[in-house]
């Protein structure tokens, strides 16, 4: 009987993340007498775990292969200013493209030095962090770039984020679909085998013949477009944004694959688990402002709760590999 | 047991290493290494600590250049080393301290590489049922416990069970060369026997076997030719027959500066 | 000779020469005088300060992106105690006091709790700032007059000959742990540790010793930064320090300390606050939007990164 517990938490790590989430939510239900669970409040929140969830997938993906991408939200900075800023000039589907163009772009800029070049991720991403973000700054000069009215009639624009469907923002049928091609990629295809393997022992896979090379090129671009995509998505729903647009994202997208059951060290994912852990922190978010507490408590608890997953999952994982 | 011809040889060896040497940084782990490898042969690769066999092997198996010199499989230059060109050839490894990730499952890290696909779309997935059953076949063939299930994590098998895992795999992949570094680490005295005949087996089905050891002695028994590599250099490369095993021990003791050395093998 | 050359802070020694260099001759009345001077000195012994106690932690492989908001809560803390007219010198003791905990917090969950650093940091990160919004409420009050003239507050932010104190205090501190990394035991030990940690430890090596000694200090120099920070400009508010950790990473590695750990040095550390500092300045007084500084950072970042990566696979042995 106990095996078949360690089994069951051994192949499914995420399930804790998924009960706690469910446990919470139920407090934050019963606490706030119904608020949080409000129509109103659900659709805020499933927009906004939404776009963090996008981006958490890509960098749930860097980080199984034993890496990381700490330029995720200097990258949805330059997807939503480059949404924004050329939508209007032309075009939201072409506007589009673009976004999505830069993040492939920047993908393969941090792949380069990472996969190439065996330059470690954590230094070669704050660079790109650095310098995207001062791009960002210098492309906005201190305004900010805001969708026409023009724009926001667009079909497009209200496909990326703009409009909702039954009162759900479009956000979170793209994290849907992110998740299905994802969880399908990961765990059904050659492609997602490597990926683990890689993430679990790069020297071994090397040598059963994994082009290690390819497959970190391949996660830094995924990370890359979905980034610029989340960015793009927010972008759409909020309107306008600024030079400062997705800063510290990066920390809040790599807390949700964390609390999601990844592990930084690589060979360990899970997407559901992922956007469990983004729903996770913006559930929390929510609740806290519909109590009228300080939202900087939000911040205080989220350090906390990286932490104590971490702890909780290092026990566990002892707990199900004893044999 | 055929031995291979002496000096003369009509054969082409299947594997050629000339004037190699590789240096890591400053320090040489191969000086002007040569030697040649034919099929159907069982060649012991002997020698201390830091002779550099395994380092031999890495430039065999793909995973690292030589930084001068030149390999050749079956007649032609190699020129890109990659393990999958290693691979591709027919060449198996079984190497001590990598080739396994302790995260997969047992059937994913027998497939790790050549993943059997089905497709649907035209796109790409995993046959898992193939991965499942072929793996577990393979693996319980060769006594494996019953009670390890191929969807398990790797990491639950012991040391032992995870060497006769990794023999498991490389011999029944369809390939021309095996390489086994000290493939009997971990094992019993009568799952090394096994290892032993296995690798013998092998050889006669017409594979070219390299069995990299530390124990003169064992390989002595089942080698038909021994190579000794001493600081990165070769320093013997005799017929199994040519010399005693004390000979041949005394030659891996003394340094590589012992008496006579016997006949050379081209 | 030769030996000198493969020194790891060789490039940012070389960096740091040519910048000055190049913005004595290029634009002297601007880079002479003593306003820059000043104002440079005094933004390099703050980010020289973080990036010392850094300098510790990436040597033994570890990380510790928690510096900014422990810059911030520290020395908001003193603040808040010299507000409440606690002694400068009591308020100095107590804020050092609570920097040195926040490093034996992070110790305790990386040595026992094993959770990597780069969790523990970052959810530090997050903690700490969330703790100083919550407890000031987003107001942050000045110094009172008389705090101000205390001698430790003079010690701390005056001026000597009028150089900033902080700098000389910079100076000091670096040339101590210079010596202390490179002539004692401890610092044999802790680049032993980061260097092979497998072998370290087998040649008796205290592990877990050194490793809280190093998270500690990192976060000493952190509060420290901040005392000297504020005792020369006790104007702030709640996101003081936001940031910070990443540029004191980007000075470490830019001064030719390696992310794997065991290799690297002082003086490339604040040579390198140095010359993102100087950097900055020169983009200022030259009217670069403050956006180009921060792209700035991020190539040197890469190529710095680029050219000790390359150069330390061809000076490592196997």
């Amino acid at each position: 009987m106990s095996h078949s517990i360690r089994n069951a938490v051994r192949r499914h790590p995420e399930g804790v993340t998924i009960g706690l989430v469910i446990l919470i939510s139920l407090a934050f239900a019963v606490i706030t007498q119904g608020g949080w669970v409000s129509i109103g409040n659900l659709q805020s929140i499933s927009q906004v775990t939404a776009v963090l969830a996008i981006m958490a997938f890509g960098e749930a993906m860097v980080i199984a292969t034993g890496e990381i991408d700490i330029s995720v939200g200097s990258v949805s900075g330059i997807g939503a200013l480059t949404f924004l800023g050329l939508a209007p000039v032309l075009g939201s589907s072409l506007a589009l493209l673009a976004a999505i163009a830069c993040g492939i772009l920047i993908g393969l800029l941090n792949a380069v030095f990472v996969a190439l070049l065996g330059l470690p991720s954590l230094l070669v991403t704050l660079g790109t962090l650095f310098l995207f973000q001062g791009i960002g700054y210098a492309a906005t000069s201190g305004f900010s770039f805001a969708a026409t009215d023009a724009v926001r009639r667009e079909f497009i624009y209200n496909a990326v984020g703009g409009g909702s469907i039954a009162g759900i923002n479009v956000a979170a049928l793209w994290a849907l679909v992110v998740l299905v091609l994802l969880q399908l990629i990961v765990f059904e295809t050659p492609i997602g085998n490597r990926i683990l393997a890689v993430g679990g022992d790069a020297a071994s896979s090397f040598s059963r013949g994994v082009s290690v090379t390819r497959i970190k090129f391949g996660v830094f671009v995924v990370s890359g477009v979905l980034a610029t995509f989340a960015g793009m998505l927010d972008a759409a729903f909020i309107g306008y944004a600024d030079g400062s647009f997705g800063a510290t994202m990066e920390l809040s997208a790599i807390a949700a694959a964390v609390l999601g059951g990844c592990h930084l060290a690589g060979g360990r994912i899970s997407l559901i688990g992922t956007l469990f852990g983004a729903f996770m922190l913006r559930g929390i978010q929510s609740f806290l402002i519909l109590l009228a507490v300080q939202p900087q408590w939000y911040i205080l608890v989220v350090g906390l709760i990286v932490v104590l997953a971490s702890l909780a999952d290092r026990t566990l994982t002892r707990f199900a590999l004893k044999k | 047991m055929g031995k291979p011809d002496g000096a003369g040889d009509s054969r082409q060896p299947l594997i050629s290493i000339r004037n190699v040497s590789l240096f890591y940084g400053n320090i040489q782990a191969l000086n002007d290494v040569s030697v040649d490898f034919y099929q159907g042969e069982l060649v012991g690769l002997v020698g201390d600590n830091g002779a550099g066999k395994t380092t031999l092997i890495r430039i065999i198996s793909g995973i690292t250049p030589p930084s001068s010199g030149e390999v050749y499989f079956d007649g032609e230059r190699i020129t890109k080393f990659h393990p999958k060109k290693a691979i591709d050839l027919g060449l198996e490894c079984i190497q001590q301290t990598i080739g396994i990730c302790d995260n997969l499952s047992v059937g994913r890290n027998y497939f790790l590489g050549r993943e059997p696909v089905k497709r649907i779309f035209g796109l790409p997935f995993l046959d898992k049922r193939k991965i499942r059953e072929t793996s577990a076949k393979v693996v319980h063939d060769f006594g494996l416990r019953d009670t390890v299930d191929v969807d398990d994590e790797i990491a639950l098998l012991s040391g032992g069970e995870k060497q006769t895992f990794k023999i498991a795999r490389a011999v029944t992949f369809r390939n021309r060369v095996i390489i086994m570094d000290e493939p009997t680490n971990h094992l019993s005295v009568r799952e090394r026997a096994h290892v032993n005949e296995l690798a013998v087996q092998l050889k006669q089905q017409g594979l070219l076997v390299i069995y990299i050891t530390h124990d003169i002695f064992q390989i002595h028994r089942i080698a038909d030719r021994i190579v000794i590599l001493e600081n990165g250099r070769k320093v013997t490369d005799v017929p199994r027959d040519a010399m005693s095993t004390e000979a041949l021990e005394g030659i891996i003791r003394d340094g590589g500066r012992g008496p006579a050395k016997g006949p050379k093998v081209a | 000779m030769r030996r000198f050359l493969r020194r790891s802070d060789i490039g940012i020694i070389i960096g740091c020469i040519f910048v000055f260099a190049l913005f004595s001759l290029w634009n002297p009345q601007q880079w002479f005088n003593w306003g820059t001077i000043s104002n440079v000195a005094q933004y390099t012994a703050i980010l020289g300060l973080l990036a010392i106690g850094q300098t510790f932690v990436i040597l033994i492989r570890e990380i510790d992106l928690s510096v900014g908001s422990v810059y911030g809560i520290v020395g908001i803390t003193f603040l808040g105690l010299e507000s409440s007219n606690v002694s400068v010198l009591v308020s100095f003791i107590i804020a050092m006091l609570f920097a040195l905990l926040i490093g034996l917090v992070n110790a305790v969950l990386v040595i026992r709790g094993k959770v990597s650093s780069m969790i523990v940091t970052l959810g530090g990160l997050f903690f700490y700032r969330g703790l100083i919004y919550v407890t000031t409420h987003g107001a942050v009050t000045g110094t009172p007059r008389a705090a101000r003239e205390n001698w430790l507050s003079q010690f701390f932010g005056g001026h000597w000959l009028r150089i900033e104190n902080g700098f000389l205090l910079l100076l000091l501190l670096a040339l101590l742990c210079g010596v202390a990394l490179f002539h004692t035991r401890f610092g044999n030990h802790l680049l032993a540790l980061g260097g092979d940690p497998a072998s370290a430890e087998s040649q008796g090596v205290p592990v877990n010793r050194i490793k809280t000694s190093a998270f500690c200090l990192c976060s000493l120099f952190a509060g420290l930064s901040a005392v000297v920070t504020l005792a020369n400009d006790p104007s702030t508010n709640v996101s003081l320090g936001t940031g910070m950790e990443l540029q004191a990473i980007a000075a470490v590695v830019i001064g030719g300390t390696l992310l794997t750990g065991g290799r690297g040095t002082i003086l490339g550390t604040i040579l390198g606050a140095f010359f993102l500092t100087a950097v900055r300045s020169e983009m200022i007084a030259l009217g670069a939007p403050p956006s180009w500084y921060i792209s700035f950072v991020g190539i040197a970042l890469l190529i710095v990164v680029t050219i000790n990566t390359v150069l330390a696979k061809r000076l490592k042995s196997v």
